[in-house]
């Protein structure tokens, strides 16, 4: 068969399917390649979607995509062997379900995008994964899966993070696993009821809660806990380098995590019901490879757009505002019939002028901050003893909160360290 | 050639136990959610028996699938290994466990159809394991059957079957028209290619009811004596393991009978 | 609860093929061995003197592709449609 297509897609996840989505709907003929059996069956995550993106792309996603709950409390939490400090926040809100956040889960979610993306008039094709990208003279023309090949204008690689296809067409030149976090998950069941007595939410809301401390004894990441329709997700991030370095197992973090008294009363009586890993771009600006050349644009996680500001972790919404970049580049390049790497450069315009590469910019150091082990390790354990002399009521003569949290810091931290770090993290969140 | 290959959607046999859930207040299995039914494996391999046949004697696929609406990506996966063209029987109305009026049924269907050579089938559904419905079939329709064959050599009018027996294998001679039930033995069912998944993406795919095809009164049919289901439920086992001790092997293996001859269950 | 019971939870389409490959040669002197750690479904194990492999039970996240430091491994997703088959994510 010679069927030329305008564009391929690699990947149906937010990025791809967002893409593709956007050059159907203005006419290009399009053709998506998923290797899972269905789209999302490949996908793990934590939970939320934050942001205006799904809105802008599905404006009646609230009644047709299959959201668990709506972020309507989010809470963050410093772990530490003593005990916990924790903040709530919750806005008082009326009226329609809260935009602070969706929590979905990828395999229902991502088959939904993928239903929408046929809907736009795409060929949508699971089960197949791209081996290899089609070359002529250094300009991608298209992709091969075993013997059969595609040929299109332009192949949008939005392949999630491991880049293979990216690293193949030279535009990436491999990772270090200091810019890689592992995420580990488990799904546990829990009536609906039960969930919403526990984490105090009704109907459709939820809570979206995030851990630091000792649960990573010191790699640098984290836990979280996302309320689903009828179960949780339950998870740890960590970085990759630091945690072999240190000889830890995520596995064996997240069952620590499971047992500290402010998840396990959350989880008790829960059932597992999967289990799942992932990889998580959190390098930043300095991770990301070349954006795009002649035939190929790349997206998403495959780019390592990854906002990572140490309070959540912002990915889908990247990989789908870098997915309609790319698709508008792809339209406007189609129109000019010029998809040669001086065309795409719009690609990256556009990311600029939205918010993917301008947040990306703004939190620049912010992976090279989060590696200060003392955010894991010293600083909550601080919190809580400060929080601890302040509270604690032994009958003698009470001090100045201020006073004990100067004591506290002095021991513990240092003056000096604690206003180099403060200084630091200024241009962190 | 006109080939007829009757498929079936079942629950995807990969699923791990604590992912199958039984109602046994209604005798139903529980579908888990989200994730899609499959081909029933022997039907994937009677598939591949049609496309080696039209790849030898030429001819046209058509594959048939009774069953709910859902059917259709079943149906839509053999387009994509190669079949010609494809319909989903389907109505509200029908019973789908009992095997004599899935074979009524789907007898209908190929009188509705009208020209056929060779009818194929799996060697049974993997959610039942009956294997009975090609059978029956052949009863109704007064043609010949061979099942469980491992090879298939069709020539002008007639097809020459080799069939797996316990201790080795038959070699039968049927006239055509004729059913045959393939066994897994056959070969392994191919993997669609990716432009055949495209091409059977654009493939318009008829759901034919009960009144198309003049089953309305399947339901009102007698059953003519199958079993009926009685009781459908997760077998709990139980394993225990019991170290005995000896010092010698004389000594543990006295043990070993005292403990056989004083189980109820054993009968020695 | 174990790796190992979390795991048999999970729906795999099973591949006859495995998608990762390991030299051993190379591992033998690999003193850190990271793969055993980084591995999030115990894939590698160590045992006495050796690090043994098993693909089944692989979680396709990439991990052991990126902290090999002796490039022991052939890497690549399963064949489309088989492996992980996440029914949640
Ligand atoms: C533990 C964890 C928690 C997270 N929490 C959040 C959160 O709360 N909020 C948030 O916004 N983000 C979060 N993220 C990040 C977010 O999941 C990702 O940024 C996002 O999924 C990226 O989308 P993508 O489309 O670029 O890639 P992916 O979602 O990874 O999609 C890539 C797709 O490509 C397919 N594919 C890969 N290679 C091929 C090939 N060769 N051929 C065919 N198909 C292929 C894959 O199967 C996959 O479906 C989290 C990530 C993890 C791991
Ligand atoms: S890290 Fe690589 S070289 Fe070292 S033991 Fe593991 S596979 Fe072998
Ligand atoms: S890809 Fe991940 S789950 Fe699979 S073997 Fe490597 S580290 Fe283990």
């Amino acid at each position: 068969m010679t069927e030329k297509f305008d564009a391929i897609v690699v990947g149906g996840g937010p990025a791809g399917c967002a893409s593709a989505c956007v050059m159907a709907k203005s006419g290009l003929n399009v053709l998506l390649f998923e290797r899972g059996q269905y789209a999302g069956a490949k996908n793990m995550w934590g939970g939320a979607f934050f942001g205006p993106q799904l809105k802008e792309l599905f404006p009646n996603f609230r009644e047709e995509a299959p959201v668990e709950r709506f972020v309507t409390r989010h809470t963050f939490s410093f772990l530490t062997k003593k005990g916990s400090t924790t903040l709530d926040f919750k806005p008082a809100f009326s009226g329609p379900p809260s935009d602070n956040g969706f929590i979905v889960m990828r395999a229902k979610f991502d088959k939904w995008l993928a239903k929408k993306v046929e809907q736009a008039g795409a060929i949508v094709v699971t089960s197949m994964l791209v081996d290899d990208l089609l070359l002529d003279g250094g300009r991608v023309t298209g992709v091969r899966i075993g013997k059969e090949e595609f040929s299109s204008d332009a192949v949008i690689l939005a392949e999630g993070v491991n880049g293979i296809l990216a690293q193949k067409a030279g535009l990436c030149s491999g990772v270090s696993a200091d810019n890689m976090k592992q995420g580990v998950k488990e799904v546990i069941a829990l009536p609906k009821q039960t969930i919403e007595d526990r984490f105090n939410v009704n109907g459709s809301e939820g809570a979206a809660m995030e851990f630091v401390g000792s649960c990573t004894r010191g790699v640098p990441g984290g836990g979280f806990l996302y309320t689903n329709k009828e179960s949780l997700s339950v998870g740890i991030v960590v970085e990759l380098g630091a945690l072999v370095k240190n000889r830890l197992k995520a596995s064996d973090l997240l069952e620590e995590f499971k047992e500290y008294p402010d998840v396990a009363r959350l989880i008790r009586g829960g059932k597992t019901v999967e289990y799942s890993a992932h990889l998580i771009p959190t390098g930043g600006l300095k991770m990301m490879p070349k954006l795009f050349s002649a035939g190929v644009l790349v997206a998403g996680d495959a780019a390592a757009l990854v906002l990572g500001t140490g309070l959540i972790l912002e990915g889908a919404n990247f990989a789908m505002a870098s997915g309609v970049a790319a698709a508008e580049t792809v339209i406007t390049a189609k129109k000019k019939n010029d998809f040669s790497e001086t065309a795409l450069r719009d690609y990256e315009r556009l990311l600029r002028e939205g918010f993917v590469l301008r947040d990306m910019h703004t939190f620049k150091e912010t992976p090279r901050l989060l590696k200060n082990t003392r955010i894991y390790d010293l600083y909550p354990e601080v919190v809580f003893e400060v929080l601890e002399n302040i509270l604690e009521n032994d009958g003698k003569p009470r001090t100045k909160a201020y006073k004990i949290a100067g004591k506290v810091i002095k021991t513990r931290v240092g003056f000096a360290r604690l206003l180099s770090d403060l200084w630091a993290m200024r241009k962190m969140t | 050639m006109e080939i007829i290959v009757l498929v079936k959607e079942v629950l995807d046999p990969d699923l791990p136990p604590s992912k199958f859930s039984v109602d046994t207040k209604n005798n139903r299995v529980i579908p888990p959610e989200g994730i899609p039914p499959v081909i029933s494996p022997y039907d994937a391999v009677a598939i591949e028996a049609a496309l080696r046949i039209k790849e030898e004697a030429g001819g046209r696929i058509t594959v048939v699938s009774l069953g709910n609406p859902s059917a259709e990506a079943v149906v839509r996966k053999a387009l994509a290994m190669g079949a010609d063209a494809g319909i989903v029987v389907s109505d509200p109305s029908f019973d789908l466990e009992d095997s004599y009026l899935a074979a009524h049924i789907l007898t209908q269907t190929i009188r509705k159809i009208g020209k056929y050579d060779l009818i194929l089938c799996g060697r049974q559904a993997v959610d039942w394991d009956r294997g009975v419905t090609g059978p029956i079939m052949a009863e109704y329709l007064a043609v010949p059957v061979a099942t469980l064959a491992r090879a298939i050599k069709v020539s002008d009018r007639s097809v020459r079957v080799e069939r797996v027996l316990a201790d080795g294998h038959e070699t039968l001679e049927m006239d055509l028209p004729a059913i045959i039930t393939v066994s897994n033995e056959f070969g392994q069912a191919r993997i669609p290619s990716a432009w055949g998944v495209i091409k059977a993406v654009k493939e318009e795919i008829p759901v034919w009811s009960a009144k198309d095809i003049g089953a309305e009164d399947a339901q009102n049919k007698d059953n003519p004596g199958e079993g009926r289901l009685r009781r459908l439920y997760i077998p709990s086992y139980e394993r225990k393991c019991e170290f005995l001790t000896g010092e010698r092997p004389e000594e543990l293996a006295a043990a070993l009978v005292k403990k056989i001859y004083s189980r109820e269950t054993a009968s020695p | 609860m174990k790796v190992e019971e979390k795991l048999a939870l999970n729906k795999y389409a099973p591949a006859t093929q495995a998608h990762i490959t390991v030299n051993k040669g190379l591992c033998a002197d690999c003193d850190l061995r990271p793969c055993v750690y980084g591995c999030p479904a115990d894939c590698f194990i160590l045992k006495e003197d050796h690090v043994s492999f098993s693909y089944e039970g692989c979680l396709e996240c990439g991990s052991c592709r990126i902290i090999c430091p002796k490039g022991a491994l052939q890497w690549a997703y399963p064949q489309g449609g088989f492996g992980i088959c996440l029914q949640y994510g």
